[in-house]
C-alpha cells in the first residue's frame, strides 16, 4: 500500500510533486505540530512522557470524552449544544447528594440511605436524557436552531441546579463526602499500569466509545444522522424519520453528558454551581479541532478523541512547562482556528 | 381547448397511473384546474408546458408534499392518497429531482439505502450485504459507478444516474424524471435514454419532464402539455411534431424558435492567448472575439468551458496566458477587476448563484451597479434605483407583480431576465453567459434570444455556453468546441452540422 | 389551533414566574444583590441573611448577578423602580470604582440607603453618598491569616512536613480568578504571611514547587475558584512531583475551601490524605464551608479561614433596620461592630480555623 504511493509520488512530475507534498503537511499540519509539541515538551521536561504523566493525559482526556461524543453529534446534525456543560454540572451534584456517605456532617438530606450506586446512575442517565429529549424535540419540531434551544436548556438547567444546592439542610454548599463505594467505582483502580494505577473510569469510556463508534458507523441510526446533517431533506424524502433521528441525537448526547457528570462528581469529589461551566465549550473545541465540522455530516470518533486528547496535551504540557493561563487561552484559540481553517479547505472548491 | 384523441398510441399498456380531476388552490390562484393524466405501463410519458403550467405542482399533490383539494388519484385501478414521498416510494412510485436532493458527505451506496438500510440483528446495518445489492442494481442498469464514492466527489451526470438507480431499487413501477438531461452530456443522455428503454422494456410507467423538444420526441410514446395550470392536450408522440408542441404550450404560433440574426460583427475587441487554469481543466486556450459577435462554447461536460468563463471573469487561478482587451493586456485577477473591465457573468447555477432569492427585484437588479446610485459618495438614491429597475423591469418584459416582489416567487425565465438585467445596469461590453435559457421555458427563450441580438446589435459582445446544440447553431455567429480543456475547434455556425460540432468536442475524451 | 394553545402555554409559562415574582416583589424593603448565586460562601450569607432579614420584620427580595456586572446594575436599576427602600449591593466588578459609583449614583438620586457587602468597595465611593457603607472583611487579612496559620503549623510540623528532608518546604498554591482583588490578596499574603514566621524561626522561605513558573500559582482559567481546576492541576502536578520522585508537593495553599477539596481529591488518588494514618500533605483553604470543616475534623485537610457568615448576616440585618427606620441614622448603633475610622466599614472578623 505505501510503495504503492511512493511509486505513484516517484511518476509524478516535479511541480505536481511539490504540490503533493504541500499539501500532505497541510493536512497532516495537526499530527505534525501534536508530535512537535510532545518532543519539545519533552525535551524541556523529561517527566512529561513517564507512565504516570500518560496516564495523566489519558484519564483527563477520558473524562471529557463522553461529553464531546455526544455534542459531536448535534455538531454532525449542523447543530451544537450549549447546555451540555450545565447538564453535566446537574447531573454530577445529583449524584453527589444522593451517594454522600451516611454520618456526614454536611450532608444534604441526613436521612438519606446511600442508594445503589446502578439505582443512581440509571436516574442521572434518565435527567440527561430528560433534557436532551427537550433539546431535542424542540428542535426537530419546531425546526429552532439548537443554539437557540440549548442556550434556553441551559438556562433552565443551571436554574434546576442553583434549586438542588439549596435544598435539604446544603444551603448552597458544595456536596462533598461521597461514600467511599462510589468513589472507587470511579476512581479506584483494578489494572496498574507499573506501579501507576489507571482509573477505573478510563475502562468505562473505552466501553462507551466503542459503543459510539458502532452507533456512528454500524447502525441505521448512524447513518441517518450523518444523512441529515449532509442533507435533511434528501433523508426526508428518502423515508427517513428525521424528527426521531435528531430527538435521539440529543438524547444520546444527553446520556452521554450524564455519563460524564457521574464521573466528574466522584472524580473532582466537590460539586457546586461551578461544575460543568463552559464544559460544553472544550467539547466543541475538541470535536471542531478533530474535524467534526460545522457544515455538517462529517466527522470520526477517532476524530474527536484527536481532539480530546490535543486539548488536554496541551493543558499539561503548558502546565509541565510552567507557562501562565494566560498563553493557554492563545494558544488553544489559534489552534482551534488553524484546525477548522485547514478543515474548511476540504470544502473548499479549488477553482 | 384543443383535443386530440389518445387512439393509435403505439402502446397498449394497462394503465398504472391515473390522475382524475386534480384541483390545487393557493389563495389567490387555481394552480390546478381539473388536471387529468394517464400513465401506461410500459411507456414513456411527457409531461410539457411552460414554467408555472402546473408541471412540478401536480407532482407535487401526487407525492403529498401537497394537499390536493379535489380529484382521485387511482394506482392500478386502487384510489391513493400519498401522505409523504416515502409513503409514495414504497408504493413504487419513485421521483428523480431536477435539483438532486443527496446526501454530498456520504457515499453511493449510503444514499441508495437511506432510509432502508439493510440489517444484521435489528441494529446493524450489513454494509457487505448493502454493497452487493447496490451492485447489482448498477450491473442491471450498465452503470460501472463504485458504491463506496463519495457523492460530492462525482460529476452530476453520475450522481444522477446513482438517483434513477435509487428510484429503480424501489423497485418502482412509476418514475418522474423531472428534468434529467439540464445536466448530461449528449453521451450520457444516449445512456440515460438506453436505461429508460430498459425500464421501458420491463413495463415501467415513466414520467418524464423536459424542455428539450428533441428529447421528447425521441423518447416519449405519449405526450401531455399543459398551460396555465390546466391540461391542453395529450397524444402519442407519434402525431406531435415540434411547433405543434410549442404551439400547444404557449397557446400561440412560434413562428420561428430563434431571432433572425441582423448583428454584423466588427473588429476583434477582445482575445486570450494561451490561458490555462491552475486548478480547473482549461488548457494553452486561445479564442477571439469581436464587437457585436456572439461567439458559443460548446463541448460535452466537463469540456471546460464554464472554467473558461471562470477564468476569464477572474474567479479561477490563471496559471498562463494572458488576457487583451481591445489590444491592450488586462489581468482580471478577481470578479471586482473584470467588471471594471466591462466584463459581465451570468452564472450556470441560477439558483445557487444567481439570485439573492428572499431580496426583492430591485435588490437584485442593482446589487452589482450600486455605486452609480450613490449620493454624496455615501447614501443611495432609492429613486434612481426604483426609475432603473422600472425601465430594466420593462425593456426585459420581466413578469411580475411588482418590483418589491421576492425574487424567488418568480419563474426562472423571470428570474434569468432579472439577473441580466443586473448585469446590464453595469454597462458591460462584454457578457460571459453560461447557460443562459438552463430550464427556461421556450417563450422566455425566444425572449431572452432576442434580447442577446440586440444586445449584439448595439454593439456589445457575447461569450456563452450552452449543451444545447441547436440553441447555439441558432444563435451564434461563431462556435467555438471545446475538449478536454482545450479549444478543438472552431466553426462558422452558419455553415456548421450537429455532427461536425459533436466530433469536435469528442475529440479528447 | 393546536399552535395557539401551545403559544398560550407558552406565554403563561413566561408570566408564571413574573407574577410570582410581583407578588413578593412589588412591596418589599430591602432588595439585595448577590455577585452570584454559584459562590458557596455567599450561599451561606444569603441563608443567614434571610433569616435576619425576615427576623427584623423586614420583607426583602434577592437577586442573582450571575457574575455579571450589567446584569447587576440593570436589576439594581429594577428594583428602585419597584420602590426599594434599602439596597444591598454584593458588587461584581471590584477592579475598579467605576460599577460602584454608578451603583451609588443610582442610589443617590432616588434617595435610598445603599449597602455594599462582602466584595470591598474603596473609601472614596463610601463618601461620595452619605447614606451608603459597607460590611465586609478586610481583603488582606484572610491572606495573612492563612498564612500565620500555616506558618505556625509549619514551625510544629517542620520535619515531617519536609518529606523530602532538603530543609526547604514546596509548596503549590490555587489562585481563584485573575484580577480579583481578594484573590489576588489571599495568594499574595498566604505566602507572605507564613514566611515572616518562618524567618524569624530562622527557617527557609517557601519555595514554589515549579521553578519555571514565575507567577508562583496556577489560576482557575474560568474564575470560578473551582474544585474541578484544582484537582487537574494537582493531577498533572502530582504526576511529575510526586514521592517516588522525592520531589514530593509538600504544602498546598488554596484560595478557597472547594479548591482544597478538589486537591484533596487529587491527593486521595495518590494515597495521600484518605483520613486516619494516612500521609497527609497539609492543605490549606479559605472559608471554613461546611465541607472543608468536616475534611478538617477527618484529618484530611489542615485548616482553613472562616468568614463570619452569620456575624456579616447580623451587621447587614443592622444596617439595612436602621435604613428604613426613618428616625434612625445608617450608622446608628453600630458602637458594638469594628468599624473603620474615617469610613463608613464595618468590619467582619476573620477566624482561624483549625478543628
Amino acid at each position: 500500500m505505501k510503495l504503492k504511493i511512493v511509486q505513484k509520488f516517484k511518476q509524478m512530475p516535479p511541480n505536481e510533486r511539490r504540490i503533493y507534498l504541500r499539501e500532505l503537511l497541510i493536512n497532516n499540519s495537526l499530527y505534525i505540530f501534536l508530535v512537535a509539541a510532545i518532543v519539545l515538551i519533552q525535551c524541556m521536561n523529561p517527566r512529561f512522557l513517564s507512565g504516570p504523566s500518560i496516564i495523566n493525559i489519558i484519564s483527563l482526556s477520558a473524562a471529557n470524552l463522553p461529553i464531546a461524543l455526544g455534542i459531536a453529534g448535534a455538531i454532525i446534525l449542523t447543530g451544537t449544544d450549549l447546555s451540555a456543560g450545565r447538564i453535566v454540572g446537574l447531573v454530577a451534584c445529583v449524584s453527589a447528594a444522593l451517594l454522600q456517605m451516611t454520618g456526614y456532617a454536611g450532608k444534604m438530606f441526613p436521612n438519606l440511605q446511600t442508594l445503589p450506586i446502578p439505582v443512581v446512575f440509571l436516574l442521572v442517565i434518565a435527567i440527561g436524557a430528560l433534557v436532551g429529549f427537550i433539546n431535542g424535540y424542540c428542535t426537530a419540531t419546531f425546526h429552532l436552531h439548537p443554539f437557540i434551544v440549548t442556550l434556553s436548556t441551559q438556562l433552565i438547567v443551571y436554574g434546576a441546579l442553583l434549586l438542588l444546592l439549596m435544598t435539604g439542610n446544603n444551603n448552597g454548599q458544595s456536596i462533598s463526602g461521597l461514600d467511599p463505594s462510589y468513589t472507587n467505582f470511579i476512581k479506584g483502580s483494578v489494572i496498574s499500569l507499573g506501579s501507576t494505577p489507571i482509573p477505573n473510569y478510563v475502562w468505562y469510556v473505552l466501553v462507551i466509545t466503542a459503543i459510539m463508534w458502532v452507533v456512528w458507523n454500524k447502525t441505521a441510526f448512524g447513518k441517518n444522522m450523518f444523512a441529515i446533517g449532509s442533507n435533511s431533506e434528501a433523508a426526508n424524502v428518502s423515508g427517513v424519520n428525521v424528527k426521531r433521528c435528531i430527538i435521539l441525537v440529543f438524547v444520546l448526547a444527553g446520556v452521554l453528558y450524564g455519563v460524564t457528570g457521574f464521573i466528574e462528581a466522584a472524580r473532582i469529589g466537590s460539586n457546586s454551581a461551578s461544575t460543568g461551566l463552559n464544559y460544553e465549550l472544550d467539547a466543541i473545541a475538541a470535536c471542531v479541532i478533530g474535524g467534526v465540522s460545522f457544515v455538517g455530516g462529517t466527522g470520526k470518533i477517532s476524530g474527536v478523541i484527536l481532539g480530546v486528547v490535543l486539548l488536554r496535551l496541551i493543558f499539561v504540557g503548558l502546565t509541565f512547562l510552567g507557562i501562565d493561563a494566560n498563553m493557554q487561552y492563545i494558544i488553544k484559540g489559534l489552534i482551534i482556528l488553524i484546525a477548522c481553517a485547514i478543515d474548511m479547505r476540504k470544502y473548499l472548491v479549488r477553482r | 381547448m384543443e383535443n386530440i384523441s389518445a387512439n393509435g398510441t403505439k402502446n397498449e399498456g394497462s394503465i398504472l397511473l391515473e390522475m382524475r380531476g386534480i384541483v390545487k388552490e393557493f389563495p389567490g390562484v387555481r394552480a390546478l384546474d381539473r388536471v387529468s393524466l394517464q400513465v401506461r405501463a410500459g411507456t414513456v410519458h411527457a409531461l410539457m408546458g411552460e414554467n408555472g403550467a402546473g408541471k412540478s405542482t401536480l407532482m407535487k399533490c401526487l407525492f403529498g408534499i401537497y394537499e390536493k383539494d379535489e380529484g382521485e388519484i387511482l394506482l392500478e385501478g386502487q384510489p391513493i392518497v400519498f401522505r409523504n414521498p416515502r409513503e409514495a416510494l414504497d408504493r413504487g412510485v419513485a421521483m428523480v429531482h431536477q435539483e438532486l436532493n443527496q446526501a454530498l458527505g456520504r457515499n453511493v451506496m449510503d444514499n441508495i439505502w437511506l432510509g432502508r438500510y439493510p440489517k444484521r440483528l435489528g441494529i446493524f446495518t450489513s454494509e457487505r450485504e448493502m454493497e452487493q445489492k447496490t451492485r447489482t442494481v448498477f450491473e442491471d442498469l450498465g452503470l460501472s459507478i463504485d458504491p463506496k464514492r463519495k457523492m460530492s466527489e462525482m460529476p452530476v451526470a453520475e450522481r444522477q444516474m446513482a438517483e434513477i438507480a435509487k428510484a429503480v431499487s424501489y423497485d418502482a413501477k412509476i418514475i418522474v424524471l423531472d428534468e434529467p438531461t439540464s445536466s448530461l452530456t449528449e453521451e450520457e443522455v444516449g445512456h440515460l435514454f438506453r436505461i429508460i428503454r430498459t425500464l421501458r422494456a420491463r413495463g415501467c410507467g415513466i414520467i418524464y419532464i423536459s424542455h428539450k423538444m428533441e428529447e421528447i420526441l425521441q423518447i416519449s410514446d405519449e405526450i401531455t402539455v399543459m398551460r396555465d395550470g390546466a391540461h391542453v392536450a395529450t397524444a402519442s408522440a407519434a402525431e406531435m411534431s415540434m411547433e405543434r408542441i410549442i404551439r400547444l404550450m404557449v397557446g400561440r404560433e412560434l413562428s420561428h424558435r430563434f431571432p433572425p440574426k441582423a448583428s454584423r460583427p466588427g473588429e476583434v475587441i477582445f482575445e486570450t492567448r494561451g490561458i490555462s487554469s491552475r486548478f480547473a481543466k482549461v488548457k494553452d486556450v486561445s479564442i477571439k472575439v469581436r464587437r457585436g459577435e456572439i461567439v458559443g462554447l460548446a463541448g460535452l461536460a466537463g469540456a471546460g468551458r464554464s472554467e473558461l468563463l471562470e477564468n476569464i471573469f477572474g474567479i479561477s487561478v490563471r496559471s498562463g496566458g494572458a488576457l487583451y482587451l481591445n489590444g491592450k493586456e488586462i489581468r482580471n485577477r478577481s470578479p471586482r477587476e473584470a467588471i471594471r473591465n466591462g466584463f459581465a457573468f451570468l452564472t450556470e447555477e441560477r439558483r445557487s448563484t444567481g439570485i439573492f432569492g428572499i431580496l426583492n427585484i430591485t435588490e437584485n437588479t442593482t446589487i452589482s451597479a450600486l455605486r452609480k446610485y450613490l449620493r454624496a459618495g455615501l447614501f443611495l438614491s432609492d429613486r434612481r434605483r426604483a426609475a432603473d429597475t422600472d425601465d430594466m423591469v420593462k425593456r426585459l418584459s420581466v413578469k411580475t407583480a411588482s418590483k418589491s416582489t421576492q425574487i424567488r416567487t418568480l419563474s426562472g425565465g423571470n428570474q434569468q431576465k432579472v439577473i441580466l438585467a443586473r448585469w446590464l445596469l453595469t454597462t458591460p461590453d462584454i457578457l460571459l453567459l453560461d447557460e443562459p435559457t438552463r430550464g427556461i421555458d421556450v417563450g422566455a427563450k425566444y425572449e431572452i434570444y432576442a434580447l442577446m441580438e440586440e444586445l449584439a446589435a448595439a454593439g456589445k459582445s457575447i461569450l456563452m455556453v450552452s449543451g444545447e446544440l441547436p440553441e447555439l447553431i441558432g444563435v451564434c455567429h461563431r462556435i467555438y468546441v471545446m475538449s478536454g480543456g482545450e479549444i478543438t475547434g472552431e466553426v462558422d455556425a452558419a455553415s456548421t452540422t450537429q455532427e461536425q460540432i459533436m466530433t469536435l468536442a469528442a475529440k479528447n475524451v | 389551533m393546536k399552535k395557539r394553545i401551545l403559544s398560550a402555554l407558552l406565554a403563561l409559562c413566561l408570566f408564571l414566574p413574573l407574577l410570582t415574582a410581583c407578588g413578593g416583589g412589588k412591596g418589599d424593603d430591602v432588595h439585595v444583590f448577590y455577585y452570584t448565586y454559584s459562590d458557596t460562601y455567599i450561599s451561606s450569607v444569603r441563608t443567614a441573611l434571610d433569616a435576619k432579614l425576615a427576623e427584623a420584620g423586614l420583607t426583602y427580595h434577592d437577586y442573582d448577578g450571575n457574575g455579571n456586572q450589567t446584569t447587576q446594575t440593570e436589576q439594581v436599576r429594577t428594583a428602585i423602580t419597584q420602590g426599594a427602600r434599602a439596597l444591598l449591593v454584593n458588587i461584581v466588578n471590584t477592579g475598579s470604582d467605576d460599577a460602584a459609583n454608578e451603583i451609588v449614583g443610582l442610589a443617590r438620586d432616588a434617595g435610598i440607603p445603599l449597602i455594599f457587602f462582602n466584595r470591598e468597595v474603596s473609601d472614596t465611593v463610601i463618601g461620595s453618598y452619605e447614606n451608603c457603607a459597607y460590611v465586609g472583611t478586610r481583603a488582606e487579612e484572610a491572606g495573612l491569616l492563612q498564612g500565620e496559620m500555616i506558618g505556625e503549623y509549619l514551625l510544629e510540623h517542620y520535619a515531617e512536613t519536609d518529606r523530602n528532608g532538603d530543609g526547604k518546604i514546596s509548596y503549590i498554591l490555587f489562585k481563584g480568578e485573575e484580577g480579583n482583588n481578594e484573590a489576588i490578596y489571599r495568594t499574595q499574603y498566604s505566602v507572605e504571611g507564613a514566611n515572616e514566621l518562618l524567618e524569624r524561626a530562622n527557617k527557609p522561605a517557601l519555595v514554589f514547587y515549579d521553578r519555571a513558573n514565575t507567577n508562583g500559582y496556577l489560576v482557575d482559567r474560568n474564575g470560578q475558584w473551582s474544585a474541578a481546576a484544582a484537582n487537574e492541576y494537582m493531577t498533572t502536578v502530582l504526576t511529575s512531583y510526586n514521592a517516588a520522585g522525592n520531589n514530593m508537593v509538600e504544602l498546598v495553599i488554596c484560595n478557597n475551601d472547594s479548591m482544597a477539596e478538589g486537591a484533596i481529591s487529587a491527593l486521595n488518588s495518590a494515597g495521600f490524605n484518605t483520613g486516619g494514618s494516612s500521609p497527609a500533605i497539609p492543605v490549606f483553604g479559605v472559608d471554613a464551608s461546611d465541607a472543608a470543616k468536616s475534611l478538617i475534623r477527618d484529618k484530611k485537610m489542615a485548616g482553613t479561614v472562616q468568614q463570619d457568615a452569620a456575624g456579616m448576616a447580623v451587621a447587614l440585618a443592622h444596617l439595612a433596620t436602621n435604613a428604613i427606620a426613618e428616625d434612625r441614622g445608617l450608622m446608628d448603633g453600630t458602637e458594638g461592630f469594628t468599624v473603620d475610622e474615617s469610613v463608613r466599614k464595618i468590619r467582619i472578623a476573620y477566624g482561624k480555623y483549625l478543628g
